[in-house]
């Protein structure tokens, strides 16, 4: 098993795709602030804090975490089947559980240093220009880790479900543009839904597609915890099972 | 010591209403260089991809080293090398990393199989270049490279010539007779150059519209390929006459060009010339000569195809 780990390692560090897409937005990290805060100097309006900026625009890092996953579920996993080298790997005297199971863990692991560029390097930015800020009352100083360690949680929970379509669809090309539509849509079809069945909208409630939003809160009552750190596991855990079944049955072209 | 190191037991595969392969049984024994001839869409990769554990057979079982129970088999797959259809390469990868994944993948510890690998299919010098940048039969070779790796007893290789040029194909027939003859390594091996085939294979399996129609070693095809004697001669019809009187047979036939094959009197092509010569023909051409792969299976098949 660590073998297989090792080789997905492998392959992740020489994709390119991945260092494009680590790179671009680590550029739009540095950018965006910054275009605040020359908007903000011009207007004579009080600068962000490096704390106000990450509780501000933590919520839309939840895109790229999709946008992340996505495109890598295209080009990390999907692309072994058109270059053929899936056969190889699926041929090389490993069960396919295995072998599902690590390029998960690696995509997974991928997906997750993609989805902290944003937070981490605009907070750090801007930081550094006009300070970090002092956390309000009733912010726990554990906030920054907390908000780092939700967002890994949540993105292996969408790397599950990535991975799971990849194992479907096989082609990158369908991949990305069937999960970047589906990460939208899902949320407007189980709001919609829900509005009018009740178990549909208690599903969504306890959903990452809705708990997603609450990883940047201030505060989370304690009672919120279990289903924020339950949710997401369990679906990385259900959509791994169901991903290795339908590893298992897949036949490899 | 199972001396098979591959055996299918009526093995079927369907997709929906299409029967893709019709029981097959096929056996490979240990140290054979198997030759798996058929036409596009025979079966020849249904099984392969069967045999390497990317398919799964609708009914009947497969044995790898005389393991046929699900587990045993997966892990029976580490000892076979497989290029299944095309060399599977990373295209951004360098043929250095390919091997260097694929190393890691194996579990084979210590770099060094990395360039012995390179240097054995003649790919040293070109291991930082990408692979996209590689021509076909430089991907055929590294895909060897890639197949060999961690010393397979089993090589299974679709079309491995594919794309090679008339030296490439050369050595890539003395290199795989060459490590069957010096490491024993068992290969099937299923080409469209049946020519090629013939020059080392030892044993043969003709599939047909999924069906096996025939196993059979080298010997056993030289000996069904029918021998006759190849004549040329100015005047074809008097040369029909002369043999009719002379050897009191009709088993022959006189081609569109000209030319007769006499599938009698192989065993004495001295007389038959002397007759031809004595009845005053100039002899033009006179070959003993007999059928090749290529013209046994067309016949085998029932028809000029083709492979």
């Amino acid at each position: 098993m660590l073998n297989l780990i090792q080789v997905e390692f492998f392959k992740l560090r020489k994709n390119r795709s991945f260092w494009v897409l680590l790179f671009t937005l680590a550029a739009i990290s540095l950018l965006y602030p910054l275009m605040y805060y020359f908007d903000r100097q011009s207007n004579g309006t009080p600068q962000f804090t490096g704390f106000e900026f990450l509780t501000t625009f933590l919520s839309s890092n939840a895109y790229v975490l999709k946008f992340g996953v996505a495109v890598l579920a295209g080009f990390f996993i999907c692309n072994e089947y058109s270059t053929g080298v899936m056969k190889t790997i699926a041929s090389s005297g490993h069960t396919r559980g295995r072998l599902f199971l690590a390029k998960l863990l690696v995509f997974a692991v991928g997906a997750m240093a993609l989805a902290l560029v944003f937070p981490i390097v605009s907070t750090i930015e801007v930081s550094l220009l006009s300070g970090f800020g002092t956390l309000p009352e009733g912010v726990s100083s554990l906030f920054l880790p907390r908000a780092f360690g939700l967002t890994l949680l949540y993105t292996a929970g969408y790397a599950a479900i990535g991975a799971l379509f990849t194992v479907i669809l096989t082609d990158s090309g369908k991949t990305i543009s069937f999960l970047v539509i589906f990460f939208i849509m899902i949320d407007m079809a189980l709001a919609g839904i829900g509005s009018k069945v009740e178990f549909v909208q208690t599903l969504y409630d306890h959903s990452i597609f809705k708990l997603v939003a609450d990883i940047g809160k201030p505060s989370i009552e304690s009672g919120d915890w279990p289903a924020l750190l339950l949710v997401p596991l369990l679906t990385f855990i259900g959509c791994g099972l169901l991903g290795i079944l339908a590893f298992r049955r897949k036949e490899i072209k | 010591m199972n001396e098979y190191v591959l055996r299918t037991n009526q093995v079927t595969k369907t997709f929906k209403a299409h029967t893709a392969l019709d029981k097959v049984s096929m056996s490979i024994r240990k140290g054979a260089i198997y030759g798996f001839i058929g036409q596009n869409g025979a079966g020849k990769s249904t099984l392969i991809r069967m045999i390497t554990g990317l398919a799964f057979p609708t009914k009947g079982s497969i044995e790898l080293f005389g393991s046929s129970e699900e587990q045993a088999l997966i892990e029976a797959r580490k000892r076979i090398g497989s290029i299944i259809e095309s060399p599977a390469l990373f295209p951004h990868m360098s043929a250095s990393e390919n091997l260097e994944a694929n190393r890691i993948l194996r579990g084979i510890p210590g770099k060094e199989c990395v360039p012995r690998m390179l240097e054995q299919v003649g790919l040293q010098g070109v291991g930082n270049k990408k692979a996209k940048n590689f021509s076909l039969g430089m991907k055929q070779r590294l895909g060897l490279a890639i197949a060999l790796l961690g010393n397979p007893e089993f090589l299974i290789l679709d079309e491995p010539t594919n794309g090679l040029d008339p030296m490439g194909v050369v050595e890539m027939r003395e290199l795989l007779k060459r490590l069957n003859r010096e490491l024993g390594i068992t290969i099937l091996i299923s080409s469209h150059i049946l020519s090629e085939l013939h020059l080392m294979a030892t044993h043969y399996g003709i599939i047909h519209q999924g069906q096996l129609l025939e196993q059979l070693t080298a010997k056993e095809l030289d000996e069904k390929c029918q021998q006759y004697l190849l004549i040329k001669v100015d005047n074809p019809e008097k040369a029909a006459a002369v043999i009719r009187r002379e050897f009191a047979t009709s088993d022959f036939e006189v081609m569109p060009d000209g030319s007769l094959k006499l599938y009698s009197q192989t065993e004495q092509p001295g007389v038959v010339s002397s007759a031809l010569f004595s009845a005053g023909l100039t002899i033009e051409k006179f070959i003993p000569t007999g059928e090749d792969l290529e013209s046994y299976f067309t016949k085998r098949i029932g028809g000029a195809v083709h492979a």
